[in-house]
């Protein structure tokens, strides 16, 4: 608080720290105003952070070539079982 | 005790806040020289002299008794605080908290009675901040003792609650007005009353506040600081009534403020920006977004690759892998409606599998998809209950035909919210 520096031989300052910062609490900024530019989406552009979650299209990844190889078992074991019949 | 009382002055000289808030700071420098500079007996009289000649060369003088009869408690409370903490090599929190206390009371009395300004408001953020951090010490020590108790910090509550009204109900013209300590106070409540799991004290605040909203200043012409942990507090009280609109609305706000350096408090309203978003937008955070927080990073990315490609089962064991996290958060419950969009995106995939805009697909393909890698077999029952689900919440535009074992999807966007 005080804008007077002196080495901390007082005991105080340094455990209160350690509390006010426990159990994840919204803490006190460094400053109390702040320029729009400092700020973390400065303006009116945003980027895009965010991702749309159902418009995945591409098949040709991982799981989705898994999940083909899968369906077409199911398929050909239940042709299978019919063939047996 | 002349460094204090001198530094009281100045700041009265230059209407200096900050410096007068130094005075009766608890980190301080001179804490401890002020601690031993007089005792009991002899406090309440060094004090007033003390102020009394300090007075004679300040400029605007205070030439009211009372007023100086006013600074004279706060001071008085300080030193006892001080001497709490300094003269002992075990600090009594306890006592630390009596005297806190009563300094807090002799600061809000100061701004009930009208003597002080606004430019002083920052001497009753001061008082209130170390009010609440000894509160929280005291019911530790105690409750390291074995006792569990919150008293101090709940007792706490209720005088910064004080603080809250005496800035709100402040009637003087708004240049003048406390009411410009409205938000920094408001936000001591906040973290308070969720320190103390009691979210509808919060949102009697609210109430408050809205029923003064006419004569307030508009919250953005606050400090930002001040609007930031506001912001970010009403977005998590909205989170957890599940007024996800709302939530977003003051999270965007918290979140584009914030200081770009505050890494914590943005990983903070990350945390709940995310799975509020996931509800109201079915938006996912890019990798982008979560590489500079390495916690949110691995719970969450995993999660929201899982979400993408539909990966139910993968969505399942992430959620469990991060449970304990999430429930602490209390977005656990909110997370596990992400398992919907999972499995929608799953049976999209089983759609777009079938190729050629097939629109009947059999039951079973949808059975085998969930089925597989879960390493149990489901019931085809079991299902189509998944799916008349999905019908029933329009993720999926069809019908499911039992007789023929299959699903007839719409011609024209089945999965709606996307091109197909």
């Amino acid at each position: 608080m005080s804008s007077k520096s002196k080495p901390e031989e007082t005991t105080t300052p340094k455990p209160i720290k350690k509390v006010l910062d426990e159990d994840d609490e919204f803490e006190d900024f460094p400053a109390e105003e702040w320029e729009e530019a400092e700020s973390e989406v400065p303006g009116t552009t945003k980027p895009n952070l965010w991702e749309e979650s159902w418009d995945d299209d591409d098949l040709s990844e991982d799981f989705s070539k898994q999940l083909k190889e899968e369906l077409k078992k199911n398929d050909s074991q239940k042709s299978g079982l019919e063939a047996q019949r | 005790m002349e460094s204090i009382i001198r530094a009281w002055r100045t700041a009265h000289a230059e209407e200096n806040g900050k410096l007068l808030a130094s005075t009766i700071s608890l980190t301080n420098t001179d804490l401890e020289e002020f601690a031993y500079s007089t005792n009991s007996a002899r406090v309440a009289e060094d004090i007033f002299r003390s102020l009394e000649y300090e007075n004679n060369s300040a400029r605007p003088k205070i030439t009211n008794k009372t007023g100086l009869e006013a600074w004279a408690e706060v001071y008085v409370a300080y030193w006892k605080v001080a001497q709490a903490l300094e003269r002992h090599d075990d600090v009594e929190w306890g006592q630390v908290f009596v005297n806190m206390k009563d300094l807090t009371q002799a600061v809000i009395r100061g701004f009930q009675n009208g003597l002080w300004e606004v430019w002083q408001l920052e001497i009753l953020y001061t008082a209130c901040k170390y009010l609440r951090y000894v509160a929280i010490r005291t019911d530790e020590a105690k409750r390291a003792n074995g006792e569990d108790t919150w008293k101090s910090l709940e007792d706490a509550a209720r005088i910064i609650n004080r603080a809250f009204n005496v800035c709100l109900n402040d009637r003087a013209e708004l240049a003048q007005s406390r009411k410009w300590g409205t938000y920094y106070i408001i936000n001591l409540l906040f973290k308070t009353y969720f320190k103390l799991n009691a979210i509808t004290l919060s949102k009697n605040i609210l109430k408050a506040l809205v029923a003064n909203t006419t004569e307030m200043p508009d919250l953005l012409d606050f400090r930002t600081s001040d609007v930031v942990t506001f912001k970010y507090y009403c977005g998590v009280i909205a989170f957890l009534d599940e007024d996800y609109v709302k939530a977003e609305e003051h999270l965007d706000t918290a979140y584009q403020l914030c200081h770009k350096d505050a890494q914590k408090n943005k990983e903070l309203i990350l945390t709940y920006l995310i799975p509020t978003k996931l509800l109201t937008r079915r938006q996912l955070p890019s990798a982008t977004l979560l590489k500079p927080y390495p916690l949110l990073e691995s719970l969450f990315l995993p999660l929201a690759k899982c979400i993408k490609s539909g990966d139910l089962r993968g969505y399942d064991e992430n959620l469990a892998r991060g449970e304990d996290w999430f429930v602490k958060k209390r977005i656990f419950l909110t997370l596990e409606r992400g398992r919907d969009i999972t499995l929608r995106n799953l049976f999209r995939k089983v759609y777009l599998a079938a190729g050629d805009s097939k629109t009947r697909i059999p039951v079973d393909h949808f059975k085998a998809a969930v089925s597989w890698k879960s390493g149990v077999e489901l019931e085809t029952e079991e299902v189509e209950c998944y799916l008349a689900n999905m019908i029933y919440k329009g993720y999926i535009k069809g019908y499911i035909s039992r007789e023929k074992g299959m699903v007839v999807l719409s011609g024209s966007n089945a999965f709606p919210g996307t091109g197909v």
